[in-house]
C-alpha cells in the first residue's frame, strides 16, 4: 500500500499498530472494571493474558505494516520504525510475562498495571517513529507519564514511591530541556518536521545560526537524560532500584530503546548536516558513559543496582553507534538494541525469580551457590551475563562487534579502543555474579530450594536465553533485516547532499 | 521598539514569579505566584499577535486550572509547615549557577542575529499571515485539527493515562 | 566421503567433544566419567591416523571454506599443516589421560566437571585449526570459560582469585587482539572491496611499518600473556597451583602452546616487518632469556611442588620463544618440538603431583621424604619425569632445547649462551626437591603407608614415558612432518619482511571503507 498522507485515512493505516494497541488497552481497562468477583489478588491472570494478546495483535499489525510504504507524513513508515517497533513490542511482551508472578507475590495485581504498560508502549512506538518534533514530544510524554506511575506502582514500598518521585522530577526536567530545544530549533528553522529540518539545515555547518546550535544542544541534553548517558544518569540507579523489577526491565529495555531510536532519527537524519558539531558532544558522552558507568558498576553490592549501572554502560556502547552515524552504525544500533533487550530483560527476569515471597533477594550473597541448587536458572543467568559482557557464543558479542565495526568504519579508532577497554572492566563485575553463583557455597543445602519461577517467567527467560544464543550462531536473518531497515534512513540525506559516511 | 521593551518587562515578571513559585513555603502562595507567571505569558503571546492564545491562557490556566490547584491544596489541607525544596546552600549555589550559565549562553544566542531563520517564517510575521487568512481562532484550530490531528489524539491518550495513573497513585485504599 | 582427506576429521575432532560434553552433562552423575573417557578415547583414536595420513608436502590440508555469516565475510574455515598437526595430536592425546587422571581426584559435580573438560577440548582444537580470524577469536575466547570454571569450582583454596586473574589477564590481551583483527578486516575490505575474515586474505595486506608495529603489539600482547612471556607470567603460578590436576595438565599441556602457536601462525606471518625488526627480536629474545633465568631462580626457592613446576613452564616456554624469534629452521623446529616435549613432560609431572596429592593431600615438598622406599614405582616415575623436564639426553626435552639453542646461536650468540645456562639452572631447581621427596630419610609416618601406583595410574603414565623416550631418541618422523611447513613459513615471512607499504599521507589512508564504498557505487 502506498501512503502519501494527503488524507487522514492514510494516518489510520500508518498508525495501525499504535491504534490497535491503544484500543486494546482501553478494552483491557474496561474488562478489568467489569470483571466479576473481588478485585483481590491472584484471581485474575486473564487480564495479563489479554494484555499479551494485545501486544501480539499490535505485532501482527506491525507485520502488515511491512507491506506499506509512505512518505511525507508526520509518522515515518520505514524499515527502521518497523524494526524498532518489534523490539519495543518484544520488550513489552517480556515485561508482561515476568510481571505475572511478581504482581501476585507483591500483592499489587491490578489490571491498570497492564493497561499503563500498554499505553507506555504506544508512547514508545510513537516516540520511535515520529517524523515531527511535536509528535515526538507528545509520544515521549505519553511513555514517560505511564512509566512514572508504574515506577511508583508498589505503594506499600516507600522506595518505590521515592523512585517514582525522583524519576518524575528528573524526567520533567529532561522534558523541559527537550521542549526548549524544540522551540529554539523551530525558531531557527521555522519547522518541526524532521525531513524539512534536514532540508533546511542542509550541509550548512559553517553558517548554522547560534539559535539552532543551542536548540540542538538542548535536545542532546534532553535525550541524554532519557537514555541515561553519563553525566545525565543520576536518576537511573535509584529509579531502577526502587521500581518494581518488571518495570525496571521495561525501563532498561523498551524506554531506552525508544529514546535511542528517536535520538538516532533526529540527530542522524535531521541534523545530519551538523554531524561534525554534535558528534563531538556524543563522542564525549559515549566515552564518559562507557568508562564511568562500568567503573561505578564495579562497586555495587546489589545485583539489581549493578544491572542498572550496566544498562547505563550499554547506553554508552549504543552511543558509539550513534557517533558513527552511518548506515552500518544504524544497523548495528538496531541489532544491538534487540540483543540488549533480550539479555537485559532476561537478566531482570532472573532477579525476579530469585525472590522469596515479596522479599527480593538482590544482594550478591543471595546468589551464592545458586549454580548448583538451581542449575537451569543459574545457567540462563550466566548466559545473560556473558552476553552483557560481550563474550563469544552470545548475541552480545555479535552486537558489540557490529558496533566496533561501525566505529571503525567511521574512523573512530580511539572510541573503539575505549569500548573494548570498558568491556574488559565490565567482565569483572559480570563475572563476579558468576563466581558467586558457582564458586561460593550456599549458606545451607536448601537456601535456594523452593524458588519456583512462574511458568510465564520461565517462558520469558527461556525465549530470551535462546534468542541470545541464536543471535550468535545465526545472526544472518536479523542482520539482514537490520541492514535492510536502515537502507531508507539515510537516502534522503545522501540524495540531498551527496553525503556518504561509510557503507 | 516599544514591543521589545514590553517583552522584556513581561519576561522579567514571568521569571520573577517563577522563582517565587519555587521558593515559597506556603503552597497557596506558590499557586498564586503561578498565576502571575501565567498572566505575564499571556501578555507575551499578545505581543506577538497571538491574541487568541493569550486569552485562552488567561481563561484556562489562570481561570480554571489554578482554581482547581487551589481547590486541591485546600481540600488536602496542606499546611504551612513545608520545608523549602532548596534545602542546602550547595544546592542553591548549584541551581543558581547553572541558571546563570544557561542565561549567559542564551543571552549570547539571542544577541546574535536571530532575525533570519534558515527557511520559513517564524514569529509575529508568521502569526500575522495565518491570522489574516483564517482568523484568530482558525489559525489555531485549522492546523490543530488537520495537520496536528495525530498529536491531538495522542494528547488525548496522554490525558487518559494521567487520569488512570493519578487514580492508581492517589487512591486511599491500597 | 574421504574422512581423512577432507575437513571432516577436523570438524569431528572439534565438535565430537562438544557433543560428548552435552551427553556427560545429562547422564547420571556416576556415569559421567565413563562417558568422558569414552569420548576421550574415541577422540584419540580418530586423531591418531592423522599422523600417517598427513602429507607434509601438501602444505595446508583438510581444508574447508564455507560461509557462516556471509555478509561479513565470516566463514567456517579450517586447515591443518605441519605446525598445527602436532598441537591437535597432543590435545587429543592428553584428553583421555586427563579423564583418567581425574577419575578419583574429582568427587563432586562430576557431570559439570567432565562437560567442562570436554568443552575445553573443543575450544583448544578449534584454535589450532581455525583459518578464519573470527572463528579463531571465538575459539580463543570460549575456551576461557571452561578453564575458568575448572579452576574456580574444582580448584584449591584460593581458586577464585586464581580463576579471575587468569580470566582477566587473558581477556585483556584478547580484546586488543580483536581490535587489531577488525582493523585488518577493514584494511582488507578497503583494498579489495571484499569483506572477509579469511586468514590468507590478511597475509597479503600491504601495511605501513607503523601499522604493522601497532597491530603486532595487539596480537603479541595476547599471545605473550598466554605463553606466558616474562613479565606477563604472574597469572600462571596461581592458576596452576589452584587448578585441579586435569586443569593443570591441560593448561600446561596445550593452553600455553596456544600462545606460541599464535606467534607462529599469526603474529609473525601477518606482520613480518614489525615482528622481525631487529629491536622486536631483541626485545622478545631478551625477555625470553630473562624469563628462563629469572623463573629458574624463583622455582628453586619454591616450597610448593606444584608452584615449582608452574615456574618451570615459564622457563621452558622461554626457550620456545627464543627459538621462534631466532627465526631459522632449527630454531622454529626446536620450538615446535619443545612445545610437544613440554606438553608431555610437564603434564606427567602434574599427573604425578596429583597422584601424590590424592595420597597425602599436600603439595608441600617438606611433607614428603623417602618415597623411594615406600612407593618405588611412583618414585621411579617421578625421577623420570623430573629428568625429562630438565632435558636429559635421551628425552624429548634434550633434542628440542638443543635445536633451539642451535638456532639461537646463529643469530644472537650471547643471548643463546645465557639461555644455555638455563639448562644448568633446571638441574639446580629440579634435583634438590627431587632428592628431598624421593631419596631422603623416610621420616614421616604418613609416607610409609601410602599405596603405590595402581593400574589406572600406570595407564596414564606409561604412554607419556614411551612418547618422551621415542621423541628423545628418534625425533625424525616428527621433524620430517614439520619441516616443509616451517620452511614455507620462513620463506613466506622473509619474503614479506621486505614488502612494507610506503607511509601514505594520513588523510588519503584514513577511511579505507569509504574508499571501497565509493568504488562499489
Amino acid at each position: 500500500m502506498e501512503l502519501d498522507f494527503q488524507t487522514s485515512v492514510d494516518y489510520f493505516w500508518a498508525l495501525l499498530p499504535e491504534i490497535v494497541l491503544s484500543l486494546w488497552a482501553m478494552g483491557v481497562l474496561l474488562a478489568d472494571v467489569f470483571q466479576k468477583g473481588s478485585r483481590s489478588e491472584a484471581s485474575r491472570p486473564a487480564i495479563a493474558w489479554l494484555a499479551l494478546a494485545g501486544i501480539a495483535a499490535a505485532a501482527v499489525a506491525n507485520v502488515w505494516l511491512m507491506t506499506v510504504t509512505g512518505t511525507g507524513g508526520m509518522i515515518a513508515v520505514d524499515g527502521f520504525r518497523i524494526f524498532a517497533n518489534f523490539i519495543l513490542l518484544l520488550a513489552a511482551a517480556l515485561a508482561i510475562l515476568v510481571s505475572m508472578g511478581y504482581l501476585d507475590r507483591h500483592a499489587m495485581n491490578r489490571g491498570e498495571f497492564y493497561v499503563l504498560l500498554m499505553f507506555a508502549v504506544v508512547g514508545m512506538m510513537i516516540l520511535a517513529s515520529a517524523q515531527d518534533l511535536i509528535l515526538l514530544f507528545v509520544g515521549l510524554e505519553l511513555m514517560s507519564v505511564a512509566i512514572y506511575v508504574l515506577v511508583g506502582f508498589n505503594r506499600r514500598d516507600p522506595r518505590s514511591g521515592e523512585a517514582a518521585l525522583k524519576y518524575f522530577l528528573l524526567g520533567a526536567f529532561a522534558s523541559a530541556f527537550l521542549l526548549y530545544g524544540i522551540a529554539l530549533v523551530f525558531g531557527a528553522t521555522g519547522t518541526t518536521d524532521l525531513a524539512l529540518l534536514a532540508e533546511t539545515i542542509g550541509t550548512g555547518v559553517q553558517d548554522a545560526p547560534l539559535l539552532l546550535m543551542m536548540g540542538v544542544g538542548l535536545l542532546a541534553v534532553g535525550f541524554a537524560f532519557k537514555v541515561a548517558a553519563m553525566p545525565f544518569h543520576v536518576w537511573t540507579p535509584d529509579a531502577y532500584d526502587g521500581a518494581p523489577t518488571p518495570i525496571t526491565a521495561l525501563m532498561a529495555t523498551g524506554v531506552k530503546a525508544a529514546a535511542f531510536a528517536a535520538l538516532l532519527r533526529v540527530f542522524a537524519v535531521s541534523f545530519g548536516g551538523l554531524h561534525e558539531t554534535w558528534v563531538v558532544a556524543f563522542w564525549w558522552l559515549a566515552a564518559l558513559t562507557m568508562i564511568g558507568a562500568n567503573l561505578v558498576a564495579l562497586t555495587q553490592g546489589s545485583v539489581k543496582r549493578m544491572l542498572a549501572y550496566s544498562s547505563i554502560a550499554h547506553a554508552g556502547y549504543v552511543l558509539v553507534a550513534v557517533v558513527a552515524a552511518n548506515a552500518v552504525g544504524a544497523a548495528a544500533f538496531l541489532f544491538y538494541l534487540l540483543v540488549y533487550t533480550l539479555m537485559t530483560a532476561g537478566a531482570f527476569g532472573i532477579v525476579i525469580a530469585n525472590a522469596r515471597g515479596d522479599r527480593e533477594r538482590v544482594s550478591l550473597e543471595d546468589y551464592a551457590g545458586l549454580g548448583w541448587q538451581q542449575p537451569v536458572m543459574a545457567a540462563a543467568f550466566a548466559i545473560f551475563l556473558l552476553s552483557l559482557a560481550g563474550f563469544p557464543l552470545t548475541g552480545g558479542f555479535i552486537g558489540k562487534l557490529y558496533i566496533l565495526r561501525a566505529a571503525l568504519a567511521a574512523d573512530q579508532v580511539p572510541l573503539a579502543v575505549i569500548l573494548v577497554m570498558a568491556s574488559l572492566i565490565s567482565y569483572f563485575y559480570y563475572l563476579r555474579v558468576v563466581i558467586v553463583m558457582y564458586m561460593r557455597p550456599a549458606p545451607a543445602a536448601d537456601t535456594h530450594a523452593g524458588l519456583t519461577a512462574s511458568r510465564p517467567l520461565q517462558v520469558a527467560v527461556g525465549v530470551a536465553a535462546i534468542g541470545v544464543i541464536l543471535l550468535f550462531f545465526a545472526p544472518a536473518m536479523v542482520l539482514d533485516a537490520a541492514q535492510g531497515s536502515v537502507a531508507g534512513l539515510f537516502i534522503a540525506q545522501e540524495a540531498l547532499f551527496g553525503l556518504s559516511r561509510g557503507p | 521598539m516599544l514591543t521589545d521593551i514590553l517583552f522584556f518587562f513581561f519576561a522579567g515578571i514571568a521569571i520573577f514569579c517563577g522563582i517565587m513559585v519555587v521558593t515559597r513555603r506556603n503552597p497557596v502562595a506558590s499557586a498564586l505566584w503561578l498565576i502571575g507567571t501565567f498572566f505575564a505569558l499571556a501578555a507575551i503571546y499578545t505581543l506577538i499577535g497571538a491574541f487568541f492564545i493569550g486569552v485562552i491562557q488567561i481563561l484556562v490556566y489562570a481561570g480554571a486550572i489554578m482554581v482547581l490547584f487551589l481547590f486541591v491544596i485546600m481540600l488536602l489541607n496542606l499546611g504551612n509547615d513545608y520545608q523549602p525544596d532548596l534545602r542546602s546552600r550547595a544546592w542553591m549555589i548549584t541551581a543558581g549557577g547553572s541558571g546563570l550559565v544557561l542565561l549567559a549562553i542564551l543571552g549570547r544566542v539571542f544577541a546574535a542575529d536571530t532575525t533570519a531563520p534558515l527557511g520559513r517564517l517564524t514569529g509575529p510575521e508568521a502569526v500575522a499571515t495565518q491570522v489574516a487568512e483564517y482568523g484568530a481562532v482558525g489559525a489555531i484550530a485549522r492546523p490543530m485539527y488537520t495537520d496536528y490531528m495525530i498529536v491531538l489524539q495522542v494528547t488525548g491518550l496522554l490525558l487518559l493515562v494521567a487520569v488512570v495513573g493519578a487514580v492508581m497513585l492517589a487512591k486511599r485504599r491500597v | 566421503m574421504d574422512f581423512y582427506g577432507s575437513h571432516w576429521v577436523l570438524t569431528f575432532l572439534i565438535f565430537f567433544p562438544l557433543a560428548g560434553a552435552v551427553v556427560a552433562a545429562l547422564v547420571p552423575e556416576r556415569l559421567a566419567r565413563s562417558v568422558a573417557l569414552g569420548v576421550g578415547v574415541i577422540e584419540l583414536l580418530v586423531a591418531l591416523p592423522l599422523f600417517w595420513t598427513f602429507d607434509p608436502a601438501a602444505g595446508m590440508q583438510n581444508r574447508i571454506d564455507v560461509p557462516w555469516m556471509a555478509d561479513w565475510g565470516i566463514g567456517y574455515r579450517l586447515g591443518l599443516d605441519g605446525i598445527s598437526l602436532f598441537m591437535v595430536l597432543l590435545t587429543a592425546f592428553l584428553l583421555p589421560l586427563t579423564v583418567l587422571g581425574s577419575w578419583s581426584y574429582i568427587r563432586d559435580r562430576q557431570r559439570a566437571f567432565y562437560a567442562m573438560l570436554l568443552g575445553l577440548t573443543t575450544g583448544v582444537v578449534g584454535v589450532f585449526v581455525a583459518l578464519d580470524m573470527f572463528l579463531f577469536y571465538v575459539f580463543w575466547e570460549i575456551m576461557l570459560i571452561p578453564m575458568y570454571f575448572l579452576v574456580g569450582v574444582w580448584g584449591g583454596k584460593e581458586r577464585i582469585y586464581a580463576a579471575v586473574k587468569f580470566f582477566l589477564y587473558t581477556a585483556f590481551g584478547s580484546l586488543l587482539m580483536l581490535v587489531a583483527i577488525l582493523y585488518l578486516y577493514f584494511k582488507a575490505q578497503g583494498l579489495t572491496g571484499e569483506a572477509t575474515f579469511a586468514y590468507e586474505a590478511f597475509l597479503a595486506l600491504p601495511l605501513t611499518f607503523t601499522e604493522q608495529a601497532l597491530l603486532f603489539a595487539g596480537f603479541a600482547l595476547a599471545f605473550a600473556i598466554k605463553v606466558p612471556i616474562f613479565p606477563f607470567h604472574t597469572w600462571l603460578p596461581h592458576a596452576h597451583v589452584q587448578a585441579p590436576t586435569a586443569g593443570s595438565v591441560v593448561l600446561a599441556g596445550v593452553l600455553l602452546k596456544m600462545g606460541t602457536y599464535g606467534f607462529l601462525r599469526f603474529a609473525l606471518p601477518l606482520f613480518p616487518a614489525a615482528a622481525l625488526n631487529e629491536t622486536t627480536v631483541l626485545i622478545f629474545m631478551s625477555l625470553a632469556v630473562i624469563g628462563i633465568v629469572y623463573t629458574a631462580m624463583v622455582a628453586a626457592v619454591q616450597p610448593n611442588a606444584k608452584r615449582l613446576v608452574a615456574y618451570t613452564s615459564v622457563a621452558h616456554l622461554g626457550f620456545a620463544i627464543l627459538g621462534i624469534f631466532a627465526f631459522n629452521l632449527q630454531g622454529i623446529q626446536g620450538a615446535l618440538l619443545l612445545m610437544i616435549a613440554h606438553g608431555l613432560s610437564t603434564p606427567m609431572l602434574f599427573f604425578l603431583l596429583g597422584m601424590m596429592y590424592e595420597r597425602r593431600h599436600t603439595y608441600e615438598i617438606a611433607d614428603y621424604g623417602g618415597l623411594a622406599a615406600s612407593v618405588p614405582i611412583l618414585s621411579a616415575m617421578l625421577v623420570f619425569a623430573a629428568l625429562a623436564t630438565i632435558g636429559l639426553p635421551g628425552t624429548s626435552g634434550f633434542v628440542s632445547e638443543f635445536l633451539v639453542l642451535l638456532g639461537a646461536f646463529q643469530t644472537h650468540p650471547y643471548l643463546a649462551l645465557i639461555a644455555a645456562t638455563g639448562v644448568i639452572f633446571a638441574a639446580y631447581y629440579m634435583l634438590p626437591p627431587l632428592q628431598r621427596i624421593v631419596f631422603n630419610a623416610l621420616d614421616r609416618k604418613e609416607n610409609r603407608v601410602i599405596p603405590d601406583l595402581n593400574r589406572r595410574e600406570l595407564t596414564i603414565l606409561v604412554p607419556l614415558v614411551a612418547l618422551i623416550i621415542w621423541i628423545g631418541v628418534y625425533p625424525r618422523p616428527v621433524l620430517d612432518r614439520m619441516e616443509p611447513a616451517v620452511s614455507q613459513l620462513i620463506h613466506q615471512v622473509e619474503g614479506g619482511r621486505m614488502v612494507v607499504a610506503p607511509p601514505t599521507d594520513h588523510a588519503a589512508e584514513r577511511p579505507p571503507v569509504a574508499a571501497a564504498d565509493e568504488e562499489r557505487r
